[in-house]
């Protein structure tokens, strides 16, 4: 009876596991070794699956190709964030291969698995496609201050924007300055969703604040944010009647906001995806007189990426599906605006003439703001500790206030 | 060795498998929580320290989520307690003719969350009551409709939960009013020239709370314990307990992990503790009454 | 007459929910203060019937799933209520039967998780049969623990005693006499699991995509069409059940 207590104790503990390959040894293979390997095997890919489009883009486009292609199986789970980090850094302490293979980051993930070395790398390099990636773009090499260094790959380039109902807004506020006063004429009209967008946001005005967007440069600094962070809560408690719902309460998730806004509630709502307006109005969920613009003195510009789990079950396959990712076609395909709006991480100058030309006339954006008109209003993303901090605090100074 | 296996019956491996799955599990997982709150399991996990627990009362946000979840816990089962009496002893008749009986059970059909789900899209401020009362010309616009769901006190977490289970004790009392003899009763006292109300305080009540008392308190520990539901239509503050937990396990932060153990250790044993000390008064309370 | 509009009301009361999902699942360019759909649209419903559409494929997985536990738990749950009704110490293992229940689902799962992911189950089917039978089992033991009573036992015994084998008794005497409840429990066992979101997707890791955890996705997309033929797809199997069956949806743990 002990003997049949100590395997069932042992069977929790998780005793027998396979030992992960180590990272050198994929890293070391020749790309046709790899793609020999990667062939016909099933890939476990994490992402954010909070658009039906993305989802539409991933499961109608990207699936198919890769089963053709490759033979590959993607599987598409949800999952983001420090649950995710979780998650990976339970199965390091087991010492068990990941469930998971490929991941969809950015910024704040990104920083937390460089902590716990959940992830396998450098191996953008590898990719054959990589020669195209406009790596030389400080919006695209550098993660929320942090160097990418082949740890992750460029897989898409957005900007936050002000999404606002025309029908009911003539003249949205055309900088962060002016937004107190026009929240104060026009109350229970605007919001901040209290997650990653709604950050977003509140980093772009902390920035705007500070009038300097350079002290925001390189390792987080308490002094800064303490004094900027603390101008931002005073102008949010000031507005903070003028809010929706009197400020009495944030919506909790974006959908949610995006609801309000097609239901007519609020008037304004945002994207951390320049596009995304464009592709809301096409799937009919925005009214046609919605419209996206950025306040001066600009918002953040970052670009998302895609990482390989360090305990990855079939690290080559994701190899694979990643450098499928950043092709010119499936790249193309999904800076489509009825397709997804993702904006390229693909320096155009690196294509062939015929595929640059493919993507100078993709049926442009209707009621997005042009790239070219929001180049000089892009701010680079922060220290992910901003991040983490402004909303740890915005719950403590604003939503619990 | 192999002696001791074999004198395990069938019966008692079983047994012993059962007490693993529903005992162990839970235990070692309420363990690994308290081992996360003081630093010496998860992810992060850096030695022990006393911290997390030294901040718990500067944190007033476990303390607001469990006084909310109370609040809503005893407004929706009491509503449905009050609800289902008032049907089972003032429509007898009606509860006994079709369609009545069969129409109490489409409710417990319903998953929370499409209810949730429902209830949001009928009571929002955009709302389809929102449109029709405006379309009748009873509100001019979105804020003259009050606000139901995603409110502060609650209203919309509340209906749900009540439109959840108020059918399901009336069919409880019902059947304990059938199996009680209750009706039997109500014309003796009558007989025995009582009142109906008389019967029905004295009487009636006393009896269908005091059989119902344990599912009531079920009911009662599942409502504070509700996810999906204050998950759709509640607030992000006060949250409801299980919402708090696994908002604060999933924040950008992992150095806040261990506190969210904490929380999650906290909420269990102190669900763990009042469910024994309520067994213990409750046994106390029959021996009592053992004449 | 009262009675007529306490019945009215309750019809209306009960019924909206299918009327406003229903106009929801066709209704499209539906918004404030429209209070009905601009126009209508079976291309949500159709959409069901798509190949790459994974909400029949969820419906699928969620039988699957709720029936698996639903026979598990209450085969296993007769014997444990057997065992039980026989041990020295029935009441503690009935008291520890309460354990899991008392445990609200969302927090019992991450409570387990870091078990269940050392037990290489985290984000499988098998991590959520366990999580699930966790809860589904005490529930099914406690809901039989009441047919073991020292009647049925003397019943038992005499079977024996009379030249049945165990198996003949269990067969001809044991389960007709407890049919009624063990149906009750299958049925009660399957909505328990039917109806779980919360354990469910703390479990999977996202990953078993159920019918309610779809149900979540497409509200968090704010896509009202689909969330709501998802949610109808959700309310079929009961809805069948309470044709079937309608005595067994009545829970009384």
């Amino acid at each position: 009876m002990k003997k049949f207590f100590l395997s069932l104790l042992a069977l929790l503990a998780g005793c027998g596991s396979d030992k992960p390959r180590e990272p050198q040894q994929i890293l070391a293979q020749t790309w046709p070794q790899i793609e020999a390997k990667g062939r016909s095997q099933t890939v476990s890919m994490v992402m954010w699956q909070g658009d039906p489009l993305i989802n539409r883009y991933m499961n109608g486009y990207v699936r198919p190709e890769l089963k053709r292609r490759y033979g590959i199986d993607l599987q598409i789970s949800a999952g983001q964030g420090a649950g995710l980090v979780q998650t990976l850094a339970a199965e390091q302490q087991a010492d068990q291969p990941s469930e998971a293979d490929l991941l969809w980051i950015n910024g704040e993930t990104f920083y937390q698995l460089r902590q716990i070395n959940g992830l396998l790398g450098p191996f953008v390099a590898q990719l054959p496609n990589a020669g195209f990636l406009d790596l030389q773009n400080p919006f695209i090499n550098t993660d929320f201050q942090q160097p990418v260094a082949g740890m992750e790959c460029p897989w898409g380039n957005v900007q936050f924007t002000f999404i606002y109902d025309s029908s009911k807004v003539t003249r949205p506020p055309q900088s962060f300055a002016e937004l107190p006063a026009f929240l104060k004429a026009h109350p229970g009209q605007f919001t901040i969703p209290n997650e990653f967008t709604g950050m977003t946001l509140l980093k772009s005005w902390m920035i705007a604040l500070s009038g300097d967007p350079k002290l925001f440069q390189g390792k987080f600094d308490e002094a800064v944010y303490q004094k900027w962070s603390g101008a931002l809560w005073r102008q949010l408690n000031e507005s903070r009647p003028y809010f929706w719902k009197q400020g009495r309460t944030f919506p909790e998730q974006l959908a949610p906001l995006h609801q309000l806004f097609a239901n007519g509630e609020v008037a304004f709502t945002f994207s951390n995806n320049d596009a995304e307006v464009d592709n809301k109005v096409n799937q009919k969920v925005f009214p046609a007189t919605a419209r996206a613009y950025v306040p001066a003195p600009g918002t953040i510009r970052n670009s998302h990426y895609l990482g390989i789990v360090r305990r990855a079950q079939h690290p080559e396959a994701a190899l694979l599906v990643i450098n499928f990712l950043i092709s010119p076609e499936a790249q193309l395909k999904k800076m489509d605006p009825n397709v997804w709006g993702d904006h390229t991480v693909l320096n155009l100058q690196a294509l062939p003439a015929a595929q640059r030309e493919q993507f100078e006339q993709l049926p442009s954006r209707r009621y997005a703001p042009r790239r070219e008109a929001i180049q000089g209003l892009a701010l680079p993303e922060p220290d992910p500790e901003y991040m983490t901090r402004l909303f740890k605090d915005f719950r403590t100074y604003v939503i619990e206030k | 060795m192999p002696g001791t296996v074999a004198t395990l019956s069938p019966a008692r491996l079983l047994l012993w498998l059962y007490g693993l799955l529903v005992v162990g599990l839970p235990v070692a997982g309420l363990a690994y929580a308290l081992l996360g709150s003081v630093g010496l399991a998860g992810p992060l996990a850096a030695g022990f320290t006393g911290r997390y627990w030294r901040a718990l009362g500067a944190d007033t946000g476990l303390l607001y989520a469990a006084l909310y979840s109370a609040w809503v816990a005893v407004a929706s089962v009491g509503i449905s307690t009050g609800l289902a009496l008032l049907l089972v002893l003032w429509a007898q008749p009606t509860l006994r003719r079709p369609p009545l009986p069969a129409l109490l059970y489409v409710p417990l059909l319903m998953p929370s969350l499409v209810v949730a789900f429902y209830l949001f899209q009928l009571l929002s401020r955009a709302g389809w009551l929102s449109r029709l009362s405006f379309r009748f010309g009873l509100t001019a616009n979105l804020e003259d409709f009050p606000e139901l769901v995603q409110d502060g006190p609650g209203v919309g977490i509340i209906l749900a939960q009540v439109l959840l289970s108020f059918p399901f004790l009336t069919l409880l009392f019902q059947a304990i009013y059938q199996e009680s003899r209750l009706a039997e009763y109500y014309q003796l006292t009558l007989t025995l020239g009582a009142s109906a109300a008389q019967f029905r305080r004295r009487v009636a009540v006393p009896v269908l709370l005091r059989q119902a008392a344990p599912t009531l308190l079920l009911s009662f520990i599942a409502t504070l314990g509700a996810y999906d539901i204050p998950l759709l239509l509640g607030r992000p503050y006060p949250q409801m307990l299980s919402v708090y937990i696994a908002t604060r396990l999933q924040r950008f932060d992992l150095r806040e992990l261990p506190s969210a153990y904490l929380a999650g250790f906290l909420v269990a044993a102190g669900l763990l503790g009042l469910i024994g000390l309520l067994r213990l008064t409750g046994r106390a309370r029959d021996t009592a009454s053992v004449p | 007459m009262r009675s007529r509009l306490l019945t009215l009301f309750l019809a209306l009361l009960f019924g909206l929910p299918f009327v406003l999902l229903g106009l929801l699942a066709v209704g499209e360019d539906w918004r404030f203060p429209a209070a009905l759909p601009m126009r209508y649209s079976l291309a949500a419903v159709r959409s069901l019937l798509a190949a790459d559409n994974d909400l029949l494929a969820g419906l699928g997985r969620s039988l699957l799933l709720a029936g698996t536990v639903a026979v598990g738990a209450t085969a296993s749950g007769f014997a444990l209520a057997r065992a039980i009704a026989r041990s020295r110490r029935a009441a503690q293992w009935e008291a520890a039967s309460y354990l899991p229940y008392a445990l609200p689902p969302v927090l019992l799962a991450v409570l387990i998780q870091p078990f269940i992911i050392r037990l290489h189950l985290s984000g499988s089917v098998g991590g959520v049969l366990l999580g699930l039978g966790l809860v589904a089992l005490p529930f099914a033991t406690l809901l039989l623990r009441s047919f073991w009573s020292p009647q049925v036992r003397e019943y038992e015994h005499l079977a024996r005693t009379l030249g049945c084998t165990a198996g003949q008794a269990l067969r001809q005497v044991l389960l007709p006499l407890a049919w009624p409840l063990l149906r009750t429990t299958l049925v009660q066992t399957f909505l328990l699991t039917w109806f779980d979101f919360g354990l469910t997707n703390v479990l999977s890791v996202g990953k078993v995509r159920t019918l309610t955890v779809q149900v979540f996705t497409y509200v968090g997309e704010a896509n009202a069409q689909l969330a709501a033929v998802a949610s109808l797809l959700v309310l079929l199997p009961p809805a069948l059940l309470l044709l079937v069956n309608k005595s067994a949806l009545l829970r009384k743990p």
